[in-house]
C-alpha cells in the first residue's frame, strides 16, 4: 500500500516538523514582537524628565482610536528624525489603566513614552507615582499656546505633568427628523422615544448630566444625589426606555436609525454628519460636561526627549489645525482659529471646536469624588445598572 | 520496558502544559477569590463573602445566562440536526464540500460575524422588516433584545453542534437502518428508533460544546443586547478589566464553573456517559 | 404496507426532500453574515462609520493594507497562530497517540484533564490565566502570555480530533506492515503517520482557526499587545474601518483555500487506504467489522 514515494515524503515531512518545532521554540524564546523588549532604562525611579539633546531614536505613543489625523505623525517624523510607533490601543480609561498597572508598579511602561488619558485617570496615576514631570525647556510651544482656560487646572496647577491633547463636550446628539424636540438630557427620558435612546456608559458623564437636568450641580452633589440619579437611570433601563448603554458605539445606533437621540460627544457629530446630515450635536439646556484628555509621560518611558518633542510639535498652530480639522474636538491650542480663518473660515466659526464661553456657560467639568468610599459605591451602583 | 515508558513520554509535554497553565491558574484564581481589597493591597483572609455576594448580587445575570444558553442550545440542535443528517446521508460525493460550507463561515473573525448580525438584525434591515411583516416580531425590534442575543449565540456556536452530530451520524452502519426498513419500519420510525438513538453521543457532545461556552459568553450580549440583557460573562469581564475587583471576579468565575459543572453532571447522568469519554471502543 | 403509497406525489416529494430543503436553508443562514461582511467591504462611507450602505467602491480592496496598526495587529495574530498551531499540534498528537494506543496508569485522569479546558468558559480561563500571570510576575503580559494561553486551549481540541482519527484506524494495516518485517518505528513512519496525517492536518487547521479568532482569552492576557480580534474590538467602539472587512474576507478566502487543499489531500490519503470497497458506497462501516467479514 505504501508506494515508493512515501518513505521519502514522510521523512521530509518529519524533518520539516522538527525544524518547525525548533524554530517555534527559538522564536518563543525571543519573545516575538509587540510589547516585549522592556529595557527599562536607568531612569526607572526618576520623577523628572531629563532631556538629552536633540530628539532621536524611536517613540511609542498610546492613544485613543481616530484621535489624530493622518499627516501629523509623518510630518513629525520628517521634522525630527524620530521614528514613531503610534498605537491606538486605548479604548477605556479604566481598562488601559488596569492593563498598565502591573507594569507601572515595577517602573515600566510597556515601551510607551506617551499615554493620552482622561483627567481623572491621570490624577490617579500621578497619585500612585506613575508619571514623570516635564522639563519645561522642551515645551516652548506648549507654554506659548496653551489656551488660558486650561492653563491652571486644580489638579495640576502649573501643568507640570499633563499637557491637554483635546477637550470635548458631552451633550446630546439627535436625529433632527425623528427627534426634533430633544434639547436636554431629561428629554431622553420621554416615553415617546422609548427604546430609541442610548446613554453613555461613563459614570462620570452619564450620571452628572442626569443630575444637572434635575437641577443638581455635580460639583456640589452628595452621595445621595448620585444615587438618586442612578436610580432614575435604573428605572429607565428596566422599563426599556434606554435601548442600551454605549461607549462610542452609539454612532452605530444613530446611523442605522435604531436610536433617534443619544447622549454623545461633540467631536463625533461632525463625522456622523458626513454620512447623515440629519444628525446634530446639541448643547443641552442645562449645560454639558466638559472634559479633557491629557498627554502624560509615564515612568520608565524609553524616550522622554522625543516624547516632549512630539508634545511640543502638536502645539504648533499649523500642526494642531490639521488635528482639529480631523477630530473636531475642542482644541487646547491658541492660534488654530487664525489658521482656519485663513484657510477654512467655516471651521473657524464652529462652536464645537472653538466654543465661546457663553456657549459653555452652564457646562460642568468632570466631577471629583469626595472620597474613595464614595467613588467605590457610586461606581458599583452604576455598574449594577449597566450589567442589568 | 520501553513500551511502558512511551506513553508517559508522549503525554509529558501536553500534560505539563495543561497542568501549569490551566490547573495551576485555577488554583491561583481560587486563592484570589478568597481575598479582599484591590490590586496592590490584596490580602488573603478567607473572605467567603465574595461568594455570598456573587450569588446574591448577580443571581439575575446567572439565571439569564443559563436561560439564554439553554435556548440557544436548543435552537442550535433543531437547526443543526437536519443539516448534519443531510450531509451524512444525502450528500454523497459533496459531503466534504458541504462540511466546508458549514465550517468556512466561522473562519471570519468572531467579532466581525457578530457585528454583521448587528446590521442584519437592525430595526430597519430587510430581515427585521420581513419578520415584522409576517408577524413574528410584533415590536419591530430584534436588536438590543434578548432575542438578538440568543440568535447570536445560536449562530456562533453552530459548528460545535453540527460537527459532533455529523460525526456520530456518519458512523452509523447503514445496514442497521436497512434492517429496520426490512422489518417494516417507516422512514419516520426508523429515524426515531434507530438513527436518532445511535446519534445520541453526537447530540450529547454537541449540546455540551454549545451550552458551556454560551453560558459564559459576553460578546454577543455586548454587541447584540441592550440594557437588561447582560450575561454573567459581561459582569466578570467588567469586574476584571474595568473595575479591577479581582476577588469578586474570581469568585464569580468559580460560581459560574460550578453551576455549569452541576448542569453538565445532571445532563450526563440523564443522557449516558460513554458518549463523552470517547475511549477507543471498537464495536 | 408502506404508508407512502397513499400520499400524493407532491407531498411525497416534499417529505423526501424536506431534509435537503431545511439543510439548504441552514446553509443560507450560515452564509448570511458572510455575505453582509463581503457586501460592506465594498462600501464607500464618507465618514468613519461603516454601518449603512453608501456606495460601491473597490478602493478599500486596493488599499487593504494601508493602515499600519491594523497590519501590525494582523501580523501579530498570524505569528501567534502559526506558533500556537505548531506547538499544540505536535504536543496534542503525541498525547492522542498515548491515549489511544496505550494502556497505562492515569489514562482516565489524562482523558479528564483534556476535556476540562473545553468545558470551561473562556471568560473563566482567560481570567484565571490573568491572575496567574499577575501573581507570578515572571511573564510580562504580551506576546509570550498570549502564546502560552493559545497553546493551552488548542491542545485539547487537537487531541480530540487526532484521537477520533486514530480510533477509526485500521490496525490491521500496521500488523500487515510488521508481518512484512517493518520495525515499530518504520511502521509508524511509513504506515501510521501518513494515514493519520489528514487528521493531524485537520487538527492543525482547527488550532490555527481557534488561535487567530480568539478574542476573550486574548483580551484578558494581551497586556498591551494588539491582535487582530482585539484591534477589531477596539475599533468597534469608534468605527470599524472598511479595511477590516476586506481583511476578514481575505482571511476567509485563505482558509477556504487551505481547507480545499486539505480535503484534496484527504481524498488522496483515503484512496491510498481504500481496502474496503463498501466505503466507496458511503456505508461507513466500522473498520474492525470489515476485515472480519
Amino acid at each position: 500500500m505504501a508506494s515508493e514515494k512515501d518513505p521519502r515524503r514522510i521523512t521530509a515531512l518529519l524533518a520539516v516538523l522538527i525544524a518547525a518545532v525548533a524554530l517555534a521554540l527559538g522564536l518563543a524564546a525571543c519573545g516575538g514582537g509587540g510589547g516585549g523588549g522592556i529595557e527599562g532604562g536607568g531612569e526607572k525611579e526618576a520623577q523628572k524628565v531629563k532631556l538629552e539633546g536633540e530628539p532621536s531614536g524611536e517613540l511609542t505613543i498610546s492613544n485613543w482610536p481616530l484621535y489624530i489625523d493622518k499627516k501629523t505623525v509623518p510630518d513629525f517624523e520628517k521634522a525630527s528624525g524620530v521614528k514613531v510607533k503610534y498605537i491606538e490601543d486605548i479604548n477605556s480609561n479604566e481598562e488601559f489603566f488596569n492593563k498598565m498597572q502591573p507594569l507601572l508598579q515595577q517602573g515600566e511602561s510597556g515601551g510607551r513614552s506617551i499615554f493620552v488619558l482622561a483627567d481623572y485617570q491621570v490624577v490617579k496615576m500621578h497619585k500612585l507615582g506613575y508619571l514623570q514631570e516635564f522639563d519645561k525647556v522642551g515645551l516652548p510651544e506648549v507654554e506659548k499656546n496653551l489656551v488660558p482656560s486650561l492653563q491652571h487646572p486644580s489638579f495640576d496647577p502649573n501643568r507640570d505633568w499633563t499637557v491637554p491633547w483635546q477637550s470635548g463636550m458631552t451633550g446630546v446628539i439627535v436625529n433632527k427628523d425623528s427627534a426634533p424636540d430633544v434639547r436636554s438630557v431629561c428629554d431622553l427620558f420621554d416615553p415617546k422615544y422609548k427604546g430609541k435612546v442610548d446613554f453613555l456608559n461613563e459614570v462620570r458623564e452619564a450620571v452628572p448630566l442626569v443630575m444637572k437636568c434635575e437641577g443638581v450641580d455635580p460639583d456640589e452633589a452628595t452621595e445621595a444625589d448620585w444615587m438618586k440619579a442612578i436610580e432614575k437611570l435604573k428605572g429607565a433601563a428596566e422599563s426599556g426606555q434606554i435601548r442600551r448603554f454605549t461607549g462610542n458605539d452609539y454612532a452605530r445606533d444613530l446611523t442605522s436609525g435604531d436610536a433617534v437621540a443619544v447622549m454623545g460627544w461633540s467631536g463625533d457629530a461632525v463625522q456622523l454628519q458626513a454620512d447623515n446630515p440629519n444628525l446634530e450635536w446639541r448643547m443641552p439646556t442645562e449645560g454639558c460636561m466638559l472634559w479633557s484628555e491629557d498627554m502624560v509621560i509615564p515612568i520608565g518611558a524609553p524616550n522622554p526627549t522625543a516624547a516632549e518633542a512630539f508634545m511640543n510639535f502638536v502645539y504648533e498652530p499649523e500642526v494642531q489645525a490639521n488635528i482639529a480639522e480631523y477630530v473636531n474636538y475642542v482644541t487646547p491650542v491658541e492660534g488654530v482659529k487664525q489658521v482656519f480663518e485663513k484657510n477654512d473660515p467655516e471651521l473657524a466659526k464652529n462652536q464645537l471646536i472653538f466654543p465661546s464661553s457663553s456657549f459653555t456657560k452652564n457646562c460642568s467639568a468632570t466631577p471629583v469624588f469626595k472620597s474613595e468610599e464614595e467613588e467605590q459605591k457610586v461606581i458599583k451602583a452604576f455598574d449594577a445598572v449597566l450589567n442589568g | 520496558m520501553r513500551r511502558r515508558v512511551i506513553p508517559y513520554f508522549l503525554l509529558g509535554p501536553g500534560t505539563a502544559w495543561l497542568l501549569i497553565f490551566f490547573v495551576v491558574p485555577l488554583y491561583y484564581m481560587a486563592k484570589l477569590s478568597l481575598e479582599s481589597g484591590f490590586v496592590g493591597s490584596l490580602e488573603f483572609n478567607w473572605h467567603w463573602d465574595n461568594y455570598k455576594e456573587a450569588l446574591s448580587e448577580y443571581d439575575t445575570q446567572f439565571i439569564r445566562s443559563f436561560v439564554y444558553a439553554g435556548a440557544a442550545t436548543l435552537l442550535s440542535l433543531i437547526i443543526a440536526y437536519p443539516l448534519a443528517y443531510a450531509i451524512a446521508f444525502k450528500a454523497g460525493r459533496w459531503r466534504n464540500l458541504m462540511l466546508f460550507a458549514v465550517v468556512a463561515p466561522f473562519f471570519t473573525t468572531y467579532l466581525i460575524r457578530t457585528i454583521a448580525w448587528e446590521t442584519i438584525l437592525s430595526d430597519e434591515s430587510p430581515v427585521t422588516e420581513f419578520l415584522h411583516a409576517i408577524g413574528l416580531v410584533p415590536s419591530g425590534h430584534i436588536l438590543a433584545t434578548s432575542a438578538a442575543v440568543i440568535a447570536g449565540l445560536t449562530y456562533n456556536f453552530l459548528p460545535f453542534m453540527i460537527l459532533p452530530i455529523y460525526a456520530s451520524l456518519e458512523r452509523i452502519d447503514e445496514r442497521l437502518i436497512e434492517a429496520a426498513k426490512d422489518l417494516y419500519a417507516s422512514a419516520a420510525q426508523s429515524f426515531w428508533r434507530v438513527t436518532l438513538p445511535l446519534s445520541a453521543p453526537g447530540v450529547v457532545a454537541g449540546t455540551l460544546l454549545t451550552f458551556i461556552p454560551a453560558a459564559g459568553d459576553y460578546v454577543n450580549a455586548q454587541f447584540l443586547g441592550g440594557a437588561g440583557n447582560r450575561m454573567i460573562g459581561n459582569v466578570i469581564q467588567s469586574l476584571y478589566l474595568s473595575q479591577a475587583d479581582y476577588p469578586s471576579a474570581a469568585a464569580l468565575s468559580f460560581v459560574l464553573m460550578a453551576l455549569i459543572m452541576i448542569a453538565v453532571v445532571v445532563y450526563i447522568r440523564f443522557a449516558g456517559s460513554e458518549a463523552l469519554m470517547g475511549e477507543e471502543n471498537a464495536p | 404496507m408502506s404508508r407512502g403509497h397513499s400520499l400524493s406525489g407532491a407531498w411525497r416529494w416534499l417529505r423526501e426532500h424536506a431534509v435537503n430543503i431545511v439543510a439548504g436553508l441552514v446553509v443560507f443562514y450560515l452564509l448570511l453574515p458572510i455575505a453582509v461582511i463581503l457586501l460592506f467591504s465594498f462600501n464607500d462611507p464618507a465618514g468613519r462609520y461603516n454601518y449603512t450602505w453608501v456606495g460601491f467602491t473597490l478602493e478599500h480592496w486596493a488599499h487593504a493594507f494601508s493602515r499600519p496598526e491594523l497590519n501590525e495587529a494582523l501580523v501579530t495574530s498570524l505569528k501567534l497562530a502559526v506558533l500556537a498551531t505548531v506547538i499544540s499540534t505536535i504536543v496534542g498528537t503525541m498525547m492522542a497517540l498515548a491515549l489511544v494506543r496505550h494502556q497505562f496508569l492515569g489514562r482516565r485522569a489524562a482523558n479528564f484533564l483534556i476535556v476540562i479546558p473545553m468545558a470551561t468558559p473562556e471568560v473563566v480561563m482567560g481570567a484565571a490565566l490573568l491572575s496567574f500571570f499577575l501573581l507570578l510576575g515572571t511573564f510580562s503580559l504580551g506576546f509570550e502570555t498570549l502564546l502560552i494561553a493559545h497553546v493551552m486551549f488548542c491542545i485539547s481540541f487537537v487531541v480530540v480530533v487526532v484521537r477520533s482519527r486514530l480510533i477509526g484506524f485500521d490496525r490491521n494495516l500496521e500488523e500487515a506492515a510488521r508481518d512484512l518485517g517493518a520495525s515499530s518505528f518504520e511502521t509508524f513512519r511509513l504506515v501510521t503517520l501518513p494515514l493519520i496525517m489528514p487528521g493531524i492536518f485537520g487538527a492543525a487547521m482547527l488550532a490555527f482557526a481557534l488561535s487567530i479568532d480568539d478574542f476573550v482569552i486574548s483580551n484578558f492576557n494581551s497586556g498591551t499587545t494588539v491582535t487582530f480580534p482585539l484591534y477589531i474590538f477596539g475599533a468597534a467602539q469608534r468605527g470599524i474601518p472598511v479595511e477590516v472587512n476586506v481583511i476578514a474576507m481575505i482571511l476567509f478566502s485563505f482558509t477556504v483555500a487551505a481547507m480545499g487543499f486539505a480535503t484534496w489531500q484527504q481524498r488522496r490519503a483515503e484512496k491510498m487506504t481504500s481496502v474496503r470497497p463498501e466505503q466507496e458506497a458511503g456505508a461507513g462501516i466500522p473498520t474492525g467489522a470489515a476485515a472480519a467479514t
